[in-house]
């Protein structure tokens, strides 16, 4: 028998943020219009080896983490020490540093939801979280003492799988709350965040779960940062404030960030009736693909189809669209004149948080759902940073003639662009991510009323 | 080496094993067993084993890593054949 659809609620959330102590701090620098991009020491020392030296990192004695190094095998973390002892040493020993983050982001959710053991431990409790990488720091150092320093497989010890695999992080999550429902990892590159979140939002409203930990984790590791240092794709030759620019005409690529978010949706009716704090209700979910066959670059027709999907079952229309907005040359400018195409030229803002934080990758859009749960508390827009200028000219493709969006140049949306908070009526935002694949992401949410 | 000086030398070794309680550490005999006396999770013993090898600057044969059994005697008897083997 077919389910009644259920409706979906926010009611916990959580995470990592660079700079940042907690859920507050992270709200007051955003709205501040503060960046929270700085210039890395992991990546100067490389000197001329490196490209960009820019990131939003968190490093372990910010989150009070201390790496007990191995004492048989080079740079190899054997486990961490939490010296705030929220984590116990059995979930520890399990865990990479995302984990360990996904874990102290989930507790802090659950507290925020009001969740009971009872009902964190059901079965009708889902964890679904996942990460943008693997876990590269500890496969670095596994693997360079085996084939390099030719070392016995074993010196790496137990715990090299269980750090490493796919979803590590819902699975180190599931065993520090012993949920009984699902644990999965949803992977989409930097979409996963959000592909997670819309995951365990399905799995609400067709009655799978009562309730879901959901999210994206990228555990800051130099690794993940190279690859794509080398593939020329991040910013470079602004200061660490000004890396990150969507839509500036002069953006040149990225900052990569690293961090977490973690949310907690609950079907809407058994949070009203215990009472809960509704932070935002989720009113659908809709991703697809490109279909060009193309890895890596944004599709105008793909994004279009997404917008189709997600506003299909709605009469709402959005006040903010949290856009991808990468500060990228190419995503950006596809990016925006698809939202125009979708929501024409007026009456809504948009808002880009990676110019403030840079890209978390796979906990991009788990983040930013949560920047964006926070416009709809807060009324306000937060910023599209460093996007002084606007191209005053069509883009190139805008020229061809097979191109079916808009033709106005870039510059002509200046005014959906706020470039500091900004405070108006917020009952509705869309969140969008994409990622590697051509996979699309969109997620509308609303103030409960 | 007698077998007394070896099992303060593993429980050293052990006192670095975070997953086990150093409270429990403080009567190890020769049949105090890892898993079920010290609630080592199983999957610590091929840490311990590995840790054992570069403290005692020995190195088992996997068989014997594959045969060794959960009590300290366990250890100690295998430390000291590996040694007198090389």
């Amino acid at each position: 028998m077919q389910n009644a659809l259920k409706k979906v609620a926010v009611v916990g959330m959580a995470g990592v943020f660079p700079t940042c102590t907690d859920l507050n701090d992270f709200r007051d620098k955003l709205f501040a219009n503060k960046s929270l991009i700085r210039e890395w020491d992991k990546a100067t020392i490389h000197g001329k080896n490196i490209r960009s030296t820019v990131a939003g990192f968190v490093t372990e004695d910010e989150m009070d983490l201390e790496i007990v190094p191995s004492s048989i095998m080079e740079n190899y973390p054997e486990t961490y020490i939490d010296k705030l002892d929220r984590i116990s040493a059995n979930n520890l020993a399990t865990a990479d540093v995302g984990s360990i983050w996904a874990m102290l982001s989930c507790l802090d959710a659950i507290k925020m939801a009001g969740w009971t053991d009872k009902e964190t431990q059901s079965e009708e409790t889902g964890v679904v979280i996942g990460s943008g990488g693997a876990g590269h720091e500890i496969l670095r150092a596994a693997w360079h003492n085996f084939f390099e320093l030719k070392k016995k497989s074993r010196l790496a010890g137990s715990h090299n799988v269980d750090r490493a695999m796919v979803y590590r992080d819902a699975a180190n999550v599931s065993c520090l709350i012993k949920n009984r429902g699902v644990c999965e990892s949803i992977g989409s590159a930097c979409a996963t965040g959000l592909g997670n979140i819309g995951y365990a939002y399905r799995l609400i409203k067709f009655g799978l779960q009562d309730r879901v930990i959901a999210g994206g984790v990228e555990g800051t590791s130099f690794e993940t940062f190279l690859g794509f240092d080398s593939m020329q794709v991040l910013s470079k030759g602004f200061s660490p404030d000004k890396s990150s620019r969507p839509f500036d005409v002069n953006r040149n690529g990225f900052v990569c960030a690293f961090g977490g978010g973690v949310v907690a949706l609950e079907d809407y009716d058994l949070a009203k009736a215990r009472g809960a704090k509704i932070l935002a209700v989720v009113d659908e979910y809709f991703n697809n693909s490109d279909g060009d066959g193309d890895m890596f670059a944004p599709s105008f027709s793909g994004q279009q189809r997404l917008w189709k999907g997600l506003l299909k079952n709605t009469s709402k229309k959005p006040d903010v669209v949290k856009v991808h907005g990468t500060s990228t040359p190419a995503g950006d400018a596809i990016e925006l004149l698809s939202v125009v195409d979708a929501l024409g030229d007026n009456g809504y803002h948009i808002s880009a948080p990676k110019s403030q934080f840079g890209h978390m990758l796979g906990a991009a859009g788990a983040v930013e759902f949560i920047a964006s749960v926070l416009m709809l508390e807060n009324q306000t827009v937060l910023p599209c940073l460093n996007s002084d200028e606007l191209n005053e000219n069509p883009e190139g493709f805008q020229q061809n003639e097979n191109w079916a969006g808009p033709k106005t140049p870039l510059a002509s949306f200046r005014d959906l662009i706020p470039q500091q908070s900004l405070k108006k009526e917020i009952n509705t935002v869309t969140c969008l991510n994409y990622g590697f694949g051509g996979t699309n992401s969109a997620i509308m949410i609303s103030k409960d009323n | 080496m007698d077998r007394q000086e070896i099992i303060a030398d593993i429980v050293e070794i052990l006192k670095t094993v975070r997953t086990i309680d150093p409270e429990k550490l403080n009567n190890i005999t020769e049949e105090t067993d890892f898993i079920a006396d010290l609630n080592t999770p199983s999957t610590e013993m091929i840490n311990i084993a590995a840790k054992v090898e570069q403290k005692f600057d020995i190195e088992f044969e996997d068989d014997d890593i594959d045969d060794l059994g959960s009590k300290v005697k366990d250890i100690v008897n295998l430390i000291i054949a590996t040694k007198e083997k090389a």
